[in-house]
């Protein structure tokens, strides 16, 4: 199995559809133990989200909830019940990290008040993840991936190239939800460090929507230093070009790079353009964008695009192709990498899957399966001492 | 403000641009000591040379560079040639008393150096070092060129973004670079945990393509379960609608609707006062709804024109709709929820530039940890007394010795500083300008605002 990096560390993981459990997942593939605490009968709404193996919408075939539950466990509890909450506070107890994305206020409805929560465990790190943050005008404010990125900024200034410009679109995937994610494990890491020395919890307030506008980087400074924000399109103020255009088998890319452009004209086998002003002068390329395309689009439309791609990046030329989710298994530098994972799951059978996001040399990323709906009930209420009768009981009383 | 998180930890940044920086930004709000080098013949040129203030770019324009200054705050700035054998001796000293080491130069820049892991682990044994890439530092494409649009390409992001019918379109706002640097951050502070327990250090390659990837994760589930490959859909959802990007009243003011379900259908009608459109047969369940959505999205857009973007969103909210306004980068800036939240922290840069609002890279808040001040982003060179004599503990004369050998110190190799074209933003819709800008931040974020 080799080394983990959480190994011994414990997560109470209450949240559900995609932001949290990719956080939790990360903490997982790293070694920690999660427990995934799941709504009893129903479970984690990502269960009920495709796509599912086969296209049959079975809560244990979703592939949605796969990806982002690899490596947890799974216990089924109802928190909305008294006794619910007092079974969770002995989990707490055990626990290093709570993870939650139930909305300002709920954990306080429910008798798990901030004060409680330290009250049992003094040492928690409680990471709080929710569309607007624990408060703010809008933190009761319903939202999904399309509006967080909206209000997070991203989406104004991503407009299609064609004229009159187009409405917004929101980036492809669920990316408002990826982004908290991943901001949440690092902030929950950096808890956990700073616990090591200095033996506190904290209590962690993460906020999707800043997440979402925490990605913007360098429109922060164009506006407040400028006034201005960059369009996604052909005519770029930074250099040109840098966007997708049709080739014979699908899209690339042809940015050249710092000081590349002279080098396009050996690839098109025309060197006597090397000299042009439209190669050798990035300012006349962005002067007269037209010009450049109806020279060199006429040409890329006839290159397949990995042929086309690496006789330019022999030449240093920083062109790529853009791929499709289906040619990424059969990218020779990803299965070198070995990056698609499988898992064997008692249900979905062998699962292949996208691996680990960072290669660490010493504790490695570890795949594994994602869990069915409470099957962990008997092994971790068996550690807090819960007979098999007393789960019965439990069961029937709807608690687990 | 920072967080003192990760207080007492040190991590050299060699890194440039985009990634490398961002990663760093990202400890540096947690409270590590960052110390970004940079030597007059290799400074970060892109980021330092780039959108100044006031579309002036000064007597030292790499001073004022907007970018440098977003991704940088919290840093030391050292210059050091690393070009000479000298300038690495130094850094190796420098490397001996950190904690880690970030870089995002090609894969074969760092061995060339002699500064691979394993030299490198020759005197730090416990080292955390972080190569950050575009494919990755194995594998037979390593060597290629890559930027963001390559990353976001070659990841299966691209393909998924845009209209149908439309090319793969680019995020604009170098989201590959983001989700690389904060991959690079969150693999560190994993073998730092690790190494707080164990004493061990280690190496971590992150290629940019990957990590992006894992952010389409649950799509490329649909191409490995059942072969079907998902392609651009803009802003529709896969099985419900209305669901999309609107018009509002006003030039170029969106809001985004999102009805996901029944429930929220018959909230939207009743928010919208319940024309006869919304009772058509057409649009009676998600179903049908979503078979119909073109039509349907023609029906929304007239009630959306007649409204602002923030007033459609507090109509639709108050019945439970999810929506939201689609705010442009002026927006962002003066939102309620942003500003009464402390998403930015408006930090002093000086004289000629003064006070902007810089946003939190790190946007959580965290109870219990004692909060600081972030510093500017550093100046060239900025920190060498602090970092050579008081760190390293280097003399006055020593470090002039190396001043005067072109090792420290010097003013960076600099392509004479180019204001941005605003003939392309205007004429071209290369963007949006908006010339009130300064008088806009005053108004939520203080009267010094560019005063300095």
């Amino acid at each position: 199995m080799g080394k983990k990096a959480f190994s011994g560390l414990r997560v109470l993981d209450c949240t559900q559809g995609v932001g949290g459990p990719y956080c939790t997942k990360l903490l997982a593939d790293f070694g920690a133990e999660v427990i995934k605490v799941e709504k009893p009968g129903e479970g984690d709404v990502a269960r009920r989200m495709g796509p599912f193996l086969g296209n049959d919408p079975d809560p244990e075939k979703s592939g949605t909830f796969f990806y982002l539950n690899t490596n947890k466990k799974s216990i089924t509890l109802n928190l909305r019940s008294e006794t619910g909450v007092d079974i969770f506070k002995k989990l707490v107890r055990e626990a290093d990290v709570l993870a939650e994305d139930f909305g300002p206020g709920i954990l306080s409805e429910i008798g798990l008040s901030i004060e409680v929560l330290k009250e049992v465990n003094p040492g928690l790190i409680l990471t709080s993840i929710s569309d607007f943050g624990q408060t703010g005008p809008y933190r009761h404010y319903k939202a999904t991936n399309l509006t967080l990125s909206g209000l997070g900024g991203t989406m104004y200034t991503s407009r299609p190239t064609n004229e009159p410009m187009d409405r917004p679109v929101v980036e492809g995937g669920l990316q408002a939800e990826y982004i908290t994610g991943l901001l949440s494990f690092i902030a929950t890491v950096a808890a956990l460090i700073s616990r090591t020395r200095s033996n506190k919890g904290t209590q962690i307030d993460i906020s999707k929507m800043e997440s979402v506008a925490s990605t913007l980087t360098m429109h922060f400074g164009e506006y407040s230093y400028l006034g201005v924000s960059k369009r996604t399109n052909l005519v770029a103020i930074h250099g040109y070009p840098n966007d997708y255009y049709p080739c014979k088998d699908g899209w690339m890319n042809i940015t050249p790079g710092i000081g590349g452009a002279p080098n396009i004209p050996l690839l098109m086998e025309i060197p006597e353009l090397q000299d042009d002003p439209l190669f050798a002068k990035p300012g006349a390329r962005m002067a007269e964008p037209e010009k450049f395309d109806a020279l060199v689009l006429p040409w890329l439309k006839e290159q397949e695009k990995w042929k086309a791609a690496k006789a330019a990046q022999e030449i240093t030329l920083g062109f790529t192709p853009v791929l499709t989710p289906g040619e990424l298994p059969e990218d020779e530098q990803l299965k070198a990498r070995e990056f698609f994972a499988k898992a064997n799951h008692p249900v979905m059978g062998e699962v292949t899957y996208a691996g680990a996001p960072a290669k660490l040399s010493e504790t490695r990323w570890q795949p594994g399966k994602a869990p069915l709906l409470g099957e962990h009930n008997e092994e971790i209420y068996g550690g807090l001492g819960y007979s098999k009768e007393d789960l019965v009981r439990l069961r029937e009383q709807g608690l687990i | 403000m920072g967080y003192k998180l990760l207080d007492g930890i040190r991590i050299i940044d060699l890194a440039m641009v985009f990634a490398g920086p961002m990663s760093s930004k990202l400890l540096a709000l947690l409270g590590a000591e960052i110390i970004k080098i940079e030597s007059a013949v290799r400074s970060d040129v892109f980021t330092r040379a780039n959108v100044y203030p006031e579309n002036d770019p000064g007597e030292e324009p790499w001073n004022r560079g907007s970018f440098f200054h977003t991704i940088n705050t919290g840093k030391y700035g050292v210059s050091l040639n690393l070009g000479s054998e000298k300038g690495r001796e130094v850094l190796k000293n420098l490397i001996k008393i950190s904690d880690a080491v970030v870089e995002n130069f090609s894969p074969r820049v760092m061995d060339n150096w002699g500064m691979g892991y394993d030299e490198l682990k020759k005197i730090k044994p416990d080292l955390i070092m972080v190569s950050m890439s575009g494919l990755g530092h194995y594998g037979p494409l390593k060597d290629f060129y890559m930027y963001v649009p390559g990353m976001e390409g070659m990841s299966g992001l691209a393909s998924l973004t845009g209209y149908p019918d439309e090319p793969p379109l680019l995020s604009g706002h170098a989201y590959g670079d983001w989700v690389l640097g904060t991959t690079g951050a969150a693999a560190l502070l994993t073998a730092l945990y690790y190494r707080q327990r164990t004493g061990e250090g280690q190496y971590i390659d992150v290629a940019g393509r990957e990590a992006v990837a894992c952010h389409i994760g649950e799509v490329i589930m649909d191409s490995t379960l059942n072969g079907r490959v998902r392609t651009r859909v803009g802003n529709q959802h896969s099985s419900a609608a209305p669901h999309g990007c609107y018009r509002c009243k006003g030039n170029d003011q969106w809001v985004n609707i999102a009805v996901e379900n029944d429930e929220q259908w018959r909230g939207f009608c009743q928010a919208i006062g319940g024309p006869t459109w919304t009772k058509d047969e057409r649009f009676r369940d998600v179903l049908n709804r979503w078979k119909n959505r073109e039509e349907l999205d023609k029906f929304v857009e007239t009630w959306t024109a007649q409204h602002d973007h923030y007033e459609a969103m507090k109509i639709l909210q108050k019945a439970g709709v999810p929506s939201g306004a689609v705010l442009s980068m002026k927006e962002v800036h003066l939102d309620p929820q942003f500003v009464e939240r402390g998403f930015f922290e408006i930090i002093d840069h000086g004289k000629g530039i003064g006070k902007r609002p810089i946003p939190k890279s790190m946007p959580a808040k965290f109870s219990g940890a004692e909060e600081f001040s972030l510093r500017r982003a550093p100046r060239f060179g900025q920190d060498n007394e602090y970092v050579f004599c008081d760190l390293l503990g280097m003399s006055r004369d020593e470090l002039k010795a190396l001043e005067k050998e072109n090792i420290i110190g010097g003013i960076p190799k600099f392509p004479p500083g180019r204001p941005t074209r605003m003939d392309l933003v205007e004429k071209r819709g290369a963007g949006w300008r908006d010339p009130d800008y300064l008088s806009e931040l005053r108004k939520k974020h203080g009267d010094d605002i560019g005063k300095g």
